[in-house]
C-alpha cells in the first residue's frame, strides 16, 4: 500500500504514540531502561493482556464478552479449592481449564443459540460466575501451591521472559495467524460487519459464535490460572474489575465496538502503549487513580484527533462531512 | 381480543410480560419468606431501586439513540460528593436550588459526552469509558480524602429518605421513590406524546435514514447525553440524601447496575426501541431479585452466583414469551388480511 | 597460666556482651537520606490520611532530607495496585517501604523481591499473613485484644439478658478484619458471653452503599436483633445511619471500630453509643520510625530488639502471637469511645 495511506492508519498513530511515550520514560526515570524493568512492565499485566487477544476477536464478531475476569476468578478459585481438596495440581489445572470451557459454551448457548443479545448474557455471567467463585472460596485465601507453580509463575523461564511472557507470546502468533490467516477468521470480520450477509451466505453463525466465546472464556481460565501462579494465592475477588481495563485495551487498538473492523497489530501496539505508559507514570509515582484518567484522556484523544484532523482537511479541501 | 391485538404490538405489552415475571417472582418468594408480604419488604425494594431507576431513565435515552453512557457512576459519585461538600459548608442553602445545582453539574459533565460522541464522532463507549475514569478521578484528586459526613449536613437532607410524601394507609411512600415515579410518567409520557422525543427513537433504528430526512441528528445525541447527566446528577442527590456518608467511591459500579436494569428492561441494545418504563421494570426485578435473596438467609457468597442466574433466566423467559406474543401476533394477523378481487374497486 | 587467665577473661567479656548489646535501646540517627513510601490498603479515606499524617510527622522530626512518597491503589483495583506499586518502588530501588496489606499473601513474590533488592518491607495496620517477604508488622493493637474489646462493648450494649447481635465486615479477603472476627469469635467462647448470640456475618466492602443495604438487610433477617458491630470505619457510619433511617435506634445499636469526626452524630443520639478505635496518626509515625531505623541499620528486625520511637518512647520488637510466625511492635493502646469524650477527639 502507498506511504499515505499507511501514514494514516490507525496503527501508525499508536506507533507514533508508543514512540513519545517510551522517549518520555526515558527522561523521566533512569529506572526504566532495564531488562528487568521491561520484564516488570509485562508481567504486571500480563494476564489482562492475554485475555485483550481473544476479546479484540469477540469484539470484531461484533459481541462482547463482559464476564471474562469473573471467568479468570472462576479458573482460579475452582483450582485452587480442588488442590486445597487434595487433588494433585496439574489435575486441578485441567480441570480449571474445563470450568473456563463450560462457561464459555453457557455463554454461546444463550448468545448463539437462543439469540440473546451478548451485553445481557455476559453481564449476567460477570455476575454469575465470580458467584460462583465465592462459593468455593469464601473468605478464605488458598496459597501453599507447590514450588514449581509458583515458580513457573514468577521465575524467568526462557532467558528472562518468563513463563507467562512466553505464552502470551504464543497465543499472540495464534490468534494472528487465525484471525488474519483462515477462513475462519475471515468470517468473522464478515459476521461481525454484516451478519445479515453472512446468514444469507451460509454461513454458520452459532459455530463461529460459539468457538468465539468457549475461546474467549478458555483463553480467561488459563489467565487466571497464570495470575495465581503469579501471586501464589488465591481469593474469591482475584481479577475483580479487570474488564474494563481489557476492553479499554482493545478499543484504543483500533477495533470498532460494532464489530468487523480492527486488527491485532493494533491491539498488540495498545498494549505496548497502555503498559509503557502505566509503567512510566508509576515510576514517576503518580498514582493509579491518576494513571486511570491519564488512560481514559488517551482512550478519547487517540479517536478525536484523528476526526478531527480528517474534518479540518476536508473543510480545508471544501469538502462537505 | 382481537381488537385488542389490532391496536398494539406485542412490543408495546413486553412490559406486562416483565410485570408478570416480577409477579412470578413476588409470589415465588413470599412462600419461601415469612413476613414476606409486608410494607416494609415494599419500602426495601422501592428505596434500592430509586436512584437506578432515575439513572436508568437517562440511559434508556441514550441507549435508543444507538449510545451508551457508561460514565453516570462517576457523575453520580461526583455530583454527590460536591453537592454534598457544598451544602456541608453552606448550611443554609435552599433545597430547591441544591437539587437545581446537582442537576446543572450533571447536565454539564453531560454537555461533554454529548459533544465528543456528536461532533466528535467517537463511540460513546470510548467516550464514557473515558469520562468515567476522568471524571471519577478528578473527583479524587480534588477531594483530598475528606468524606462528607452526615453531621455536616442539614436536617432535612438527612431525614430526606424517611420523608413520608404519600401515605396510602399504612404504605409509605417515600420522597426518593416517590421521585423516581415522577421522572419515569414525565419521561414516558414526553417520549410516548412529543413528536420531537420520537427522533431519538428514529436515529436509533436508522441513522441513515434519519440523516437523509434532516433530522438535527448531533443536536438530538447530544441532548440524549444531556438528560441522562441531568438525572445522573439528580441521583447523585438522591444518593447523598439516602446514605450521608459520601466518600469518594460514591457510585462506583452504579453503570453496571444501570446497563443491567435497561437489558431486562427490554431497551434494545442496537437502538430504536424499548421504552422507559421498562427500564424502570428492568430495574424493579433486578432490585426484588436482590432484596429477596437477602431475605432469603442464603449464605452471603451464594447470592450473586443466584442473581446471575435469576437476571440470565429474567432476559432470556422474556425474550422468548416476546417471540412467542410475536408467532401470536402474526398468525391472528393473518385472518384480518381481506383477499382483494383483480378489478374490484378499492373500498 | 596467664594465657589461660586471659581467654577465661576474654570468655567472661565476650559471654558478657549480648546482654549488654539486648539491654540497649536503639536510637534513630537523624538527617539520613533514606527513600521511604507508605503505601495504605488505598486512598480516598480519612484513616490512611492520618496516618499519612503521622509519617510525615516522624520525617520532620527525622530531619529526613528524602520526601516521603505516599502511593496508593484505588479501591477497586487494590491488590494488582498495591502489587504493580511495591514493584516499581523495588526498581526505584526504594529504601523501605510501609504497607498497610490488602491483598493477603498475593503480595509476597512481590515483596519477596523488593527485601531482594534491599528494601526493607514493614506491615502496619494489616500484615502480611504468612509474614513471608515482611520484616516487622507495626500492630496498632494486639489483635486478640480488639477481639475482647468487641466482645466487651457487645456485653455493655447489649446487657446481661443477652441477646442476638450480628457483624457487619469490610472485604471477605481483608486479612485483618477477618483476624479481629476470628479474635472475637474466640474470646466470646467465654463464658461471661454465653448470653450473646452472633447470627451472622455480612460484608460491605468498605463500600457506604453495600454496607448500608446490608444493615438494613440484617434487620430485616433477623427482627430481634440487638446490635451490629461493625470493624470498619465506613461500614460503622453507614450502619448507624441505617438504623437513624429505619428509626431502630433505640432497638439496634451500632458499635465497633470508627473515627470520632465521623461517628460524633450517632453517638451523641444513641445509636452508637460506644466504639472504638486507635489513632491513626501515632500509627503512621511509628511506622516511619521503624522503618527509617531499620533501613538506615540503626536496628535489625528481629527478637527482642528495643528502640526509641521519637515522641511515643520505647518498644520492643517480638514474636506476633497471633500469626503462625513472624514479628510485631505493639503500639497500643485502644481508645473506646462513648459520649463523654468523643466530642473532644473529634476536634
Amino acid at each position: 500500500m502507498n506511504p499515505a495511506a499507511l501514514l494514516k492508519r490507525w496503527e501508525t498513530l499508536l506507533l507514533a504514540v508508543l514512540i513519545a511515550i517510551v522517549a518520555i520514560n526515558v527522561l523521566e526515570s533512569r529506572y526504566y531502561l532495564s531488562v528487568g524493568n521491561f520484564i516488570n512492565l509485562f508481567q504486571l499485566s500480563i494476564e489482562k493482556s492475554l485475555v485483550a487477544l481473544a476479546m479484540a476477536l469477540v469484539i470484531i464478531g461484533g459481541d462482547i464478552d463482559l464476564s471474562v475476569a469473573s471467568v479468570m476468578g472462576l479458573a482460579a478459585c475452582v483450582m485452587a479449592w480442588l488442590f486445597q481438596q487434595g487433588a494433585p495440581l496439574p489435575l486441578a489445572i485441567l480441570l480449571a481449564l474445563g470450568a473456563g470451557v463450560l462457561a464459555g459454551l453457557n455463554n454461546a448457548f444463550w448468545i448463539a443459540y437462543v439469540g440473546l443479545p451478548s451485553l445481557a448474557v455476559t453481564l449476567a455471567g460477570l455476575i454469575g460466575y465470580r458467584g460462583v467463585a465465592r462459593i468455593l472460596v469464601e473468605d478464605r485465601a488458598i496459597g501453599g501451591f507447590p514450588l514449581w507453580f509458583n515458580t513457573l509463575g514468577q521465575q524467568a523461564l526462557v532467558g528472562p521472559l518468563t513463563a507467562a511472557i512466553v505464552i502470551f507470546l504464543f497465543f499472540f502468533v495464534v490468534f494472528v495467524i487465525v484471525l488474519h490467516g483462515s477462513a475462519f477468521g475471515r468470517l468473522v470480520y464478515v459476521i461481525g460487519s454484516n451478519i445479515q450477509a453472512a446468514r444469507y451466505s451460509g454461513v454458520r453463525i452459532g459455530l463461529v459464535k460459539t468457538a468465539l466465546f468457549v475461546g474467549s472464556a478458555g483463553v480467561a481460565a488459563l489467565a487466571g490460572i497464570l495470575y495465581a501462579a503469579r501471586l501464589g494465592s488465591v481469593r474469591g475477588d482475584t481479577a475483580d474489575g479487570f474488564e474494563l481495563d481489557i476492553i479499554t485495551t482493545v478499543l484504543l487498538g483500533g477495533v470498532s465496538i460494532f464489530g468487523g473492523k480492527g486488527n491485532l497489530v493494533g491491539v498488540g501496539l495498545s498494549l505496548l502503549v497502555i503498559l509503557n505508559l502505566r509503567n512510566g507514570m508509576g515510576l514517576a509515582d503518580i498514582t493509579g487513580n491518576t494513571q486511570n484518567y491519564v488512560i481514559g484522556g488517551l482512550l478519547i484523544l487517540s479517536v478525536l484527533i484523528p476526526n478531527m484532523s480528517l474534518e479540518i482537511r476536508n473543510k480545508w479541501r471544501g469538502r462537505e462531512t | 381480543m382481537n381488537w385488542l391485538q389490532r391496536q398494539i404490538r406485542p412490543e408495546q405489552i413486553r412490559e406486562l410480560s416483565l410485570l408478570a415475571l416480577i409477579v412470578v417472582a413476588v409470589v415465588f418468594f413470599g412462600s419461601m419468606i415469612d413476613g414476606y408480604y409486608s410494607f416494609r419488604t415494599f419500602n426495601r425494594i422501592s428505596s434500592s431501586v430509586a436512584i437506578i431507576t432515575v439513572v436508568a431513565v437517562g440511559q434508556t435515552l441514550v441507549v435508543l439513540t444507538r449510545n451508551i453512557d457508561l460514565s453516570v457512576g462517576s457523575i453520580v459519585g461526583f455530583t454527590a460528593y460536591f453537592v454534598g461538600t457544598l451544602i456541608a459548608h453552606h448550611k443554609g442553602l435552599n433545597p430547591f436550588l441544591a437539587v437545581a445545582i446537582s442537576i446543572a453539574l450533571g447536565a454539564a459533565l453531560g454537555v461533554v459526552n454529548g459533544l465528543l460522541v456528536a461532533w466528535g464522532r467517537v463511540p460513546a463507549v470510548v467516550v464514557t469509558l473515558g469520562t468515567l475514569a476522568i471524571y471519577r478521578g478528578v473527583l479524587v484528586d480534588l477531594s483530598g480524602a475528606k468524606t462528607v459526613t452526615t453531621d455536616s449536613l442539614p436536617q432535612w437532607l438527612v431525614n430526606l429518605p424517611t420523608l413520608n410524601v404519600l401515605p396510602i394507609g399504612a404504605l409509605d411512600v417515600r420522597a426518593l421513590f416517590a421521585a423516581a415515579l415522577v421522572i419515569v410518567i414525565i419521561f414516558q409520557f414526553g417520549v410516548t406524546y412529543l413528536s420531537f422525543a420520537r427522533r431519538f427513537y428514529a436515529i436509533g433504528s436508522n441513522p441513515e435514514a434519519a440523516q437523509l430526512i434532516g433530522l438535527p441528528m448531533k443536536g438530538i445525541i447530544l441532548l440524549a447525553f444531556v438528560i441522562s447527566g441531568a438525572l445522573a446528577g439528580l441521583a447523585g442527590f438522591m444518593t447523598l440524601a439516602r446514605y450521608g456518608n459520601i466518600t469518594v467511591e460514591a457510585g462506583r459500579g452504579l453503570e453496571l447496575n444501570v446497563v443491567a436494569a435497561v437489558v431486562v428492561g427490554g431497551v434494545n441494545v442496537f437502538g430504536g426501541s424499548g421504552r422507559v418504563t421498562g427500564a424502570m421494570l428492568g430495574a424493579i426485578m433486578i432490585g426484588t431479585l436482590e432484596q429477596s435473596l437477602f431475605r432469603l438467609g442464603i449464605s452471603e457468597f451464594w447470592r450473586d452466583a443466584l442473581l446471575g442466574l435469576l437476571i440470565l433466566l429474567a432476559v432470556a423467559s422474556d425474550s422468548v414469551i416476546l417471540q412467542r406474543l410475536r408467532l401470536l401476533w402474526a398468525r391472528t394477523e393473518l385472518k384480518f388480511v381481506q383477499p382483494v378481487e383483480a378489478g374490484a374497486p378499492r373500498s | 597460666m596467664k594465657k589461660h587467665l586471659m581467654s577465661v577473661a576474654a570468655f567472661a567479656v565476650l559471654s558478657l556482651l549480648p546482654q549488654a548489646v539486648s539491654a540497649q535501646v536503639a536510637t534513630a540517627t537523624p538527617g539520613k537520606a533514606v527513600s521511604m513510601v507508605l503505601l495504605p490498603k488505598f486512598l480516598g479515606i480519612l484513616p490512611f490520611d492520618q496516618a499519612h499524617q503521622g509519617a510525615e510527622e516522624a520525617a520532620k522530626e527525622l530531619k529526613n532530607p528524602t520526601a516521603l512518597q505516599f502511593l496508593g491503589p484505588t479501591p477497586q483495583n487494590s491488590v494488582a495496585g498495591q502489587i504493580e506499586i511495591v514493584t516499581n518502588a523495588a526498581t526505584q530501588g526504594v529504601k523501605a517501604i510501609m504497607l498497610s496489606n490488602n491483598s493477603g499473601d498475593q503480595i509476597v513474590p512481590a515483596a519477596k523481591a523488593a527485601q531482594a533488592k534491599g528494601a526493607k518491607m514493614v506491615t502496619w495496620d494489616s500484615p502480611i499473613p504468612s509474614s513471608d517477604g515482611e520484616d516487622v508488622f507495626v500492630a496498632q493493637v494486639d489483635f486478640g485484644d480488639i477481639g475482647k474489646v468487641m466482645a466487651d462493648m457487645s456485653l455493655n450494649i447489649i446487657g446481661a439478658d443477652g441477646g442476638k447481635f450480628a457483624i457487619l465486615s469490610a472485604s471477605p479477603d481483608a486479612s485483618n478484619q477477618n483476624a479481629w472476627i476470628a479474635a472475637m469469635k474466640t474470646a466470646l467462647k467465654d463464658p461471661k458471653y454465653a448470653k450473646l448470640n452472633l447470627v451472622d456475618t455480612v460484608y460491605g466492602n468498605d463500600e457506604s452503599e453495600k454496607s448500608y443495604t446490608q444493615a438494613q438487610a440484617l434487620v430485616d433477617k433477623y427482627p430481634d436483633l440487638k446490635l451490629i458491630m461493625a470493624p470498619t470505619s465506613v461500614g460503622i457510619v453507614a450502619a448507624a445511619k441505617a438504623m437513624q433511617d429505619e428509626k431502630l435506634c433505640d432497638k439496634v445499636k451500632i458499635s465497633g471500630l470508627g473515627l470520632p469526626s465521623e461517628m460524633l452524630a450517632y453517638t451523641k443520639n444513641g445509636c452508637a453509643p460506644q466504639f472504638a478505635l486507635w489513632s491513626f496518626i501515632d500509627l503512621g509515625y511509628l511506622a516511619y520510625y521503624t522503618s527509617y531505623m531499620l533501613a538506615t541499620d540503626a536496628m535489625k528486625a528481629a527478637e527482642g530488639v528495643k528502640f526509641k520511637a521519637g515522641r511515643m518512647g520505647e518498644y520492643t520488637i517480638t514474636k506476633d502471637p497471633t500469626r503462625a510466625k513472624g514479628l510485631r511492635i505493639l503500639m497500643g493502646p485502644f481508645t473506646v469511645y462513648n459520649k463523654d469524650n468523643v466530642e473532644a477527639a473529634a476536634k
